[in-house]
């Protein structure tokens, strides 16, 4: 098992995670044709087509809003991680329900006509040249052209292939899509329907997920910035062995905007790079597991002292040079190529185990 | 001197075992789940409750699909494919059945040699007050008969009737979705449907709605009483003004007005 796209399978974690996640979208899209198809107090009764478009739109604009809200809320409380964990099933349903909420706006309000659909779609309102008339449509459609994309790519196989770099600027389009949706229904739904719950639903989720990045960047940014005097080249004091807790690391920052991760265990301090193999997940937020760094985003392990998976995998990670001198823990800010074996430091006094 | 600046220990704040993926997840994290989940179910329906509950009445209207209709009257082309249907408990002893193709694509419909000609038409209805129309398909033999019983007053154009000159505002809307087959068929999101559906010859109303929530709805037609041209498109669904002459043919109420006397409010 050499690749490492086999290295996460189906587990019963992910089995109660999909069963949920089926259960969320049922239950919204059932509510809302529930409570839609009601009669209206004129004796009216909605079309249970256009209002099938407006639960699927709704419900997959909740879950793209939950997605974001995932990921700095699991760095400022680690119990989201229970939700991050299988965050792309979140990612490749939402994307599923938007395609159905994409293809029944097609079908109900395109097709059949004298256009071909696709064509009616960017030329059926023709006022691009205003913004409160400007066509929303094109709007999703971008934005779902950008959810393609990244449920097509999601599986691990696109990773290794795509380079992880690339795949991560991939996926950051994620916000601009979220953007792109936020419009979507400010110049669609919103022209349209006359209740203020809509304007301030859709502002409480865009200023709320928003602020939570906000919040979870600052408190970053705010690390980083100390750092940024830290201009003499050589060894960096980092701080003394006991600083750090026995399983656990301590995250630096460096110069050069590199993190790195210093782990002690049994006595010992290695170092290594702060970004998992992965999808670039905390490793310095994890722990050392049966003698191995263990990624607290999927789990992924690697040995501190060379940064290799243990066997049958083989994924690398950068290694980073330690010394104890003085009861300070000193660190050589030049990466070591990944996978390179780095005899880790011993904590004087500590009496190696193992 | 302790830690360098900068320095993040996440044992600090997070002091919990930590949850893996491919682990039995820790206590403290199945706590936190019992409570998250239900919670989660709970505010999706809640949210999408609310979101449902607040949406605009869908208007009047119906699309009685679950039945064939069958109307007995005279073919008439212009300017839109109609049935003139003689009913004498009507006001001014007929009504105007508008027909219109199954789908968005009214230029299928060809029976420009049945101008006048009594038939018996079946198709779906789609009937907004006093307004009706009939739904078809493309294909003539599958839903017209000529009949040759004798109708009085069917087969005799009704006079044009002329009510004046008008300035109205309101709303140009494809008559087919506005009479019942989109509820809402209205508004910015059926703008583009709505403009499809004109653009296929369906035809169009003027929606006329007074401050006191009367309103009037007119067929529409160019200057001379034709078919108004595809100009109109860009207005369609947005709320216009127009200078133009309103006249009654039988039953029906018509607003002559050319495309470019449309202007946006
Ligand atoms: C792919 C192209 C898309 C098209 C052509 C499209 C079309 C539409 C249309 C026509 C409406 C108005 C529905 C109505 O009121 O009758 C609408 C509403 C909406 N769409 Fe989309 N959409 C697209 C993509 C998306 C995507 C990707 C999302 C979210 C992930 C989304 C979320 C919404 C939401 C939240 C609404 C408002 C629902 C409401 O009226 O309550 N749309 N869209
Ligand atoms: S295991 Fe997925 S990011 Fe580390």
């Amino acid at each position: 098992m050499g690749h490492q796209y086999k290295a996460i399978q189906w587990n019963g974690n992910k089995i109660v995670y999909d069963l949920y996640l089926f259960a969320f979208v049922a239950i919204f899209i059932g509510v809302f044709m529930f409570v839609g198809l009601q009669t209206h107090a004129s004796g009216h009764s909605a079309d249970p087509v256009v209002l099938a478009i407006r639960a699927l739109g709704t419900a997959a604009f909740s879950l793209l809003t939950i997605i974001l809200a995932i990921g700095p809320l699991a760095r400022m409380n680690k119990r989201f991680l229970t939700l991050l964990y299988n965050r792309r099933h979140l990612g490749v349903v939402t994307f599923l329900v938007a395609s159905a909420h994409f293809g029944l706006a097609l079908f109900w309000y395109h097709s059949s006509g004298p256009l071909n659909p696709f064509v009616s779609l960017f030329v059926s309102n023709p006022l691009y040249d205003s913004i409160p008339g400007f066509p929303f449509e094109t709007l999703g459609f971008a934005a779902f052209l950008i959810m393609m994309a990244m449920a097509v790519t999601s599986h691990d196989f696109w990773l290794n292939n795509l380079s992880a770099p690339v795949w991560k600027a991939l996926h950051m389009l994620v916000y601009p899509a979220y953007a792109l949706l936020v419009m979507h229904i400010v110049l669609g739904a919103l022209m349209t329907e006359k209740s203020m719950t809509y304007p301030i639903m859709t502002a409480a989720t865009f200023v709320g997920v928003s602020s939570l990045h906000l919040i979870a960047g600052l408190r970053e940014w705010g690390a980083d910035s100390g750092m940024k005097q830290l201009k003499e080249k050589g060894w960096v004091d980092v701080c003394a062995p006991d600083d750090i807790a026995e399983k656990r690391a301590v995250i630096t920052p460096l110069p050069k905007g590199d993190r790195v991760a210093i782990f002690r265990y049994d006595g010992k301090i290695s170092a290594v790079t702060n970004a998992c193999r992965h999808q670039n997940g905390p490793l310095g937020e994890g722990r050392v597991i049966d003698g191995c760094i263990t990624c607290p985003w999927h789990g992924w392990q690697y040995r501190p002292d060379d940064g290799i998976s243990p066997p049958p995998f083989t994924e690398k990670i950068s290694t980073y040079n330690v010394r104890i001198e003085e009861g300070r823990v000193l660190l050589d800010p030049k990466p070591n190529k990944p996978g390179t074996r780095v005899e880790p430091a011993l904590i004087p006094g500590a009496g190696v185990v193992s | 001197m302790s830690a360098r600046k900068g320095v993040i220990d996440p044992a600090k704040t997070d002091t919990q075992d930590m949850f893996i993926g491919w682990a039995k997840a820790p206590v403290v994290d199945r706590r936190f789940l019992l409570g998250a989940l239900p919670l989660g179910l709970i505010g999706a329906g809640g949210a999408s409750w609310l979101v449902a509950s607040e949406l605009e009445d869908p208007g009047a209207g119906a699309w009685l699909t679950s039945a064939t209709h069958k109307v007995t009257g005279a073919l008439v082309n212009a300017p839109y494919p109609m049935l003139l249907v003689s009913d004498p408990a009507a006001p001014f002893g007929m009504r105007t059945v508008l027909i219109a193709a199954q789908g968005k694509c009214n230029s299928a419909l060809k029976f420009a040699d049945k101008e006048g000609l009594p038939v018996e038409a079946s198709g779906v209805l789609i009937e907004r007050k006093d307004r009706r129309m009939l739904e078809v398909p493309s294909f003539l033999d599958e839903w017209l008969t000529p009949v040759l019983i004798d109708m009085p007053g069917s087969v005799v154009m009704p006079d044009t009737v002329s009510l004046g000159p008008a300035h109205l505002a309101g709303t140009v809307m494809d008559s087919k979705c506005f009479f019942g087959v989109m509820r809402p068929g209205r508004g910015k999101t059926h703008k583009a449907c709505a403009s499809l559906c004109i653009r296929g010859g369906i035809p169009p109303s003027f929606w006329v709605r007074t401050k006191d929530g009367r309103e009037s709805v007119l067929l529409m037609t160019d200057a001379q009483g034709g078919p108004i041209p595809m100009d109109i498109l860009p207005l369609v669904a947005d709320p216009v003004e127009a200078q133009g002459e309103i006249v009654r043919v039988g039953d029906m109420l018509q607003f002559r007005a050319d495309a470019n006397a449309y202007i946006r409010i």
